[in-house]
């Protein structure tokens, strides 16, 4: 089949999803599913095969004819779109039954379908008006997605600053799209570099798109999102709704010309949000606030590797910058996988013990072995651990680093800062995961809750194994996905200095080599290591609390101790929250010790701001109270104002 | 090449657990006492390697397999380096960065061993762990690119090569404090006490037994001998030189590092905890210096 035939069916079976989510919930799954693996199989035609598709439909949306064209950039995104969302659509079907959530499933589902269909169309069209249609209508359905249990607070509370911030994001589109369209006269998108005119609307897209994608000062509405939506909704939120912010800085760096400090602003907002997106989730005890800030870590890293490589393409060294940017895709890619598995894995911890506060679970392992074992894995992943996927990605963009380093130049004196805090990114996130898996997974359970936890079910742990089998695949095998980053490189920045394609990194074999080797020795050395213990003979005794007879599970390190000292030094970004509430007396009967960290931006720069101007709309309502005379004095000093400014000008 | 690199292997894994031997050895002699044999690590793996095993009942099977994954990516990490005349078979562009990932996977499995026991004496001494490698790893960076800039290359086969030039004796001092820190020596760290006093290392195996503190134990051995590696190859041209040459050099030199380590040990105590990562940080703005020193430099 052609990919344009895939695609119809694709588009056929989404909207029979669409019809069907309320009464036929079987068949939603199938036609969903369905779906998503025929927009795979046209995204894998298209990556592999040879040039893009494009059709023109007689059939015109707001005046404008439509025209779709699938190129190897969004190939690329429209592949981790399909394979994602068909994933968390299983997974869906278990964890958001129809027994549990009678009003909210069905619902639930449809949105899902028009989520989903609403992100394919913004990676199809090339019109900009469409693209913001397509654009409204997936945040308009993920802020219907995050708010499915809107009888918390919490979830409307988190549902209204989504949309405040997609809405803010969104003002910033429109005036990009529409301003293209006026200088242009056409909606019709493209490449046109050489009209340099066009640079300045650059900032516009890197606003807009950033605060979708979660750059560092724009996040502020991501957190309490991806926490309070339901799981399955989270992982397609971070590991794809935050890639088309990605997408579309991808795609319009590489078809407007640049300003001149495009590039290097980038750059740093990649180092700043990795740097600080890790530190604030490790001042988090919600598990999901803290895979959301992770997103925020990880959309850094893919700036990071873009950045530079946008810096590359303008002083002419392609080669380190093409390494950059194969890094930058290829971690978007990686960041869809594990982030997809940790946000499934948690949703699976929450549906099986009710909380996503850390401190209250713990030795989940005993019951929930394939979520646990799971969700390790993913949290070496992203951690950018050998031999897994995060690794290679981040392999890519130190070695352009490196690269640049070595050949000096003025981009080697911001490679290198960047290439110090990448590496401490990469510590402050293993740091993290130690935390996460160690204290909910591992040691005693803390609570009632934890302890009773059970194991999902196949539909649940299906697409967790789908996407941990990705991971691991990537990582033994990199060189297989390399020619859908070429292709997709190619499509980046067309006639470009990239037009002869990438070369395949010959270091990439040897890489997948060694990951491979390291698979299989791991596995080994764990197996005879475990054969001689088990030889040897064991003995069962309580873990060793220096003799202290009665040790309560209480007594494990907690998250917050865990990650208390680098919290410590980032306790002027965290502004942590301490309630502290010391032991009293001879024999006192309870203490506290409470640390939470803020949401400094939202708390210190936004709602300051917020308050100011509504403040001064209170006062200027002053001026509207009903009082005709009043308005007729208005009007008589307004005219009077004018006749002012108009007289000395000598006007006619 | 199969025999080079079974050259290196046997070096490795063999001659690895003689260091914390002449470390003791010179400790002992400064202190005027006798001192544990020279070969005291190796009975201690022999004893350890045919003894049972008390497991918490806490534990999973992370407990086993952190110490035996944690080995294996120490022992691939040190299998990356060239061994003066012995480079090459093994080494590719960018394994720099496999090497430093091999120490994290080291670091993220032992962290997970310690944390599965659920004893908050462990997971202090895994939290000091990662929280201070975030440290050493910036350090180590800076160091990496400064032997980068000055070989143009970045593979560590060629990276190691050459000696760093203009910014050595920067580069030894700083990557000095990382070798005693990642290794948790004083004044990091006392290898020497236990429980809580002994912050990071020892507290974090307490709960470990028989073959897999053994391999623990050997682990730790080989990643000091990593580190004194890397130390010697940065600072002195060792590979330019011929094989015999070559070899006396590294022994001399690594012998030197140990020597150096019991030294420290010996007539320093252990830093204050708030001090540490003054110290760390202190390491790092060497390295960096060297950097910006290999720059001013010239080099390849």
């Amino acid at each position: 089949m052609t990919p344009g035939a895939l695609l119809l069916f694709a588009a056929a079976a989404i909207l029979l999803g669409l019809v069907s989510a309320w009464r036929a919930p079987r068949l939603w799954l199938i036609a969903t599913i369905a779906s998503a693996a025929a927009a795979l199989g046209a995204a894998i035609r298209i990556l592999v095969g040879g040039g893009d598709a494009e059709w023109r439909l007689p059939l015109s949306i707001g005046g404008e004819l439509l025209r779709l064209r699938l190129d190897g950039l969004s190939a690329f995104f429209l592949a981790l779109l399909a394979l994602l969302g068909g994933a968390a659509t299983l997974y869906a079907r278990e964890y958001w039954t129809d027994e549990a959530h009678p009003r909210s499933a069905p619902t639930g589902r449809a949105w899902w379908n028009l989520l989903l269909a609403g992100m394919g169309f913004v990676l199809l069209t090339t019109n900009g008006l469409h693209f913001l249609l397509g654009w409204e209508l997936f945040t308009v359905s993920a802020y219907f997605l995050i708010t499915l249990e809107r009888q918390r607070r919490e979830a409307r509370a988190a549902g209204w600053l989504y949309l405040a911030a997609s809405h803010a994001s969104m003002v910033c589109l429109f005036a990009f799209f529409a301003s293209l369209a006026a200088q242009t006269g056409s909606w019709e998108l493209g490449p046109m570099r050489e009209r340099t005119e066009l640079a300045p609307l650059f900032w516009l897209a890197l606003v807009g798109f950033g605060i979708k994608a979660g750059v560092f000062p724009l996040h502020v509405w991501l957190p309490s999102a991806h926490a309070n939506a339901p799981s399955h909704v989270s992982a397609i939120l971070s590991g794809v709704a935050l890639k088309l912010g990605i997408y579309g800085l991808m795609r319009f760096s590489g078809w407007l010309p640049l300003p001149h400090a495009a590039a290097w602003t980038v750059a740093a907002l990649g180092v700043v949000s990795a740097v600080l997106g890790v530190a604030f989730a490790l001042g988090q005890h919600d598990l999901k606030r803290l895979l959301a800030y992770h997103s925020v870590e990880n959309v850094g890293i893919i700036l990071i590797g873009l950045g530079f490589a946008m810096v590359a393409a303008e002083s002419g060294h392609p080669a380190w910058g093409a390494l950059a940017f194969a890094g930058a895709l290829l971690h978007v890619w990686n960041h869809g996988l594990f982030k997809g598995l940790l946000f499934l894995g948690a949703g699976s911890v929450l549906h099986a013990t009710g909380t996503r506060e850390m401190s209250r679970l713990g030795g989940l392992w005993r019951s929930m072995p394939w979520t646990a074992g799971l969700f390790v894995l993913g949290a070496a992943a992203i951690s950018g651990l050998p031999p897994l996927n995060g690794f290679v990605s981040e392999w890519l963009i130190f070695l352009g680093l490196f690269d640049a380093v070595t050949l000096r130049g003025p981009s080697a004196w911001a490679a290198v800062p960047a290439a110090v805090l990448l590496g401490v990114t990469g510590a402050l996130a293993l740091a993290c995961f130690v935390k996460v898996c160690g204290v909910v997974f591992l040691g005693q359970p803390r609570t009632d809750a934890a302890l009773h936890a059970h194991e999902c079910g196949w539909r649940m742990r299906a697409p967790m194994l789908l996407l941990g089998a990705l991971c691991v695949a990537i990582g033994m095998g990199p060189a297989f996905v390399w020619p859908a980053i070429s292709r997709a490189a190619l499509a980046w920045w067309p006639e470009g200095p990239m037009t002869a394609g990438l070369p395949l990194p010959a270091a990439l074999l040897t890489l997948g080599v060694w990951n491979s080797a390291l698979v299989a020795l791991g596995a080994l050395a764990a197996m005879a290591l475990w054969l001689r213990v088990d030889r040897n003979g064991i003995r069962h005794a309580a873990t060793w609390g220096c003799a202290y007879a009665a040790p309560t599970p209480r007594m494990q390190y907690t998250a917050g101790s865990f990650a208390g000292i680098i919290t410590g030094w980032f306790a002027w970004a965290l502004r942590p929250r301490r309630e502290i509430d010391p032991p009293a007396g001879i024999f006192p009967r309870r203490a506290s010790h409470e640390v939470a960290a803020r949401e400094t931006v939202l708390e210190a720069i936004v709602e300051p701001v917020g308050r100011a101007v509504q403040a001064g709309a209170i006062a200027l309502r002053r001026l509207q109270h009903g009082r005709l005379q009043a308005y007729i004095l208005y009007i008589v000093v307004g005219l009077a104002a004018l006749a002012l400014l108009v007289f000395p000008g000598g006007a006619p | 090449m199969a025999l080079d690199i079974l050259v290196r292997l046997a070096v490795w894994v063999l001659f690895a657990p003689i260091l914390p031997g002449i470390i003791n050895k010179v400790k002992a002699w400064v202190a005027g006492r006798q001192g544990p044999p020279l070969l005291q690590l190796y009975f201690d793996l022999a004893r350890l390697w045919r003894k049972g095993v008390v497991l918490s009942t806490a534990v999973s099977a992370a407990h086993v397999a952190g110490p035996a994954i944690a080995w294996v990516a120490l022992l691939a990490s040190a299998l990356l380096l060239p061994l003066g005349p012995a480079h090459g078979g093994l080494a590719f562009r960018g394994d720099v960065f496999l090497f430093v990932s091999l120490l994290a996977v080291a670091r993220f499995s032992m962290s997970l061993a310690a944390l599965d026991t659920g004893s908050a004496f462990e997971g202090m001494g895994a939290a000091r762990d990662v929280s201070y490698a975030i440290l050493a790893e910036a350090a180590i960076i800076a160091a990496l690119l400064t032997l980068a800039v000055q070989s143009g290359s970045a593979s560590l086969a060629t990276m190691l090569v050459p000696s760093a030039g203009a910014g050595s004796a920067l580069l030894a001092a700083g990557l000095f404090a990382v070798l005693l820190a990642e290794n948790c020596r004083v004044p990091f760290d006392d290898p020497n006490t236990h429980l809580e006093l002994t912050m990071i290392h020892e507290v974090m195996v307490l709960d470990h037994s028989g073959p897999p503190l053994a391999v623990i134990l050997h682990g730790a051995s080989m990643k000091l001998l990593l580190f004194s590696v890397v130390l010697a190859e940065t600072v002195l041209p060792i590979g330019e030189l011929r094989p015999l040459p070559a070899v006396a050099a590294l022994a001399a030199s690594v012998l030197a590092i140990a020597g150096g380590v019991g030294l420290v040990e010996s007539i320093m105590a252990r830093l204050a905890f708030r001090r540490v990562p003054l110290l760390l940080t202190t390491a790092f703005l060497l390295c960096l210096f060297a950097l910006l020193a290999a720059w001013r430099g010239g080099g390849a």
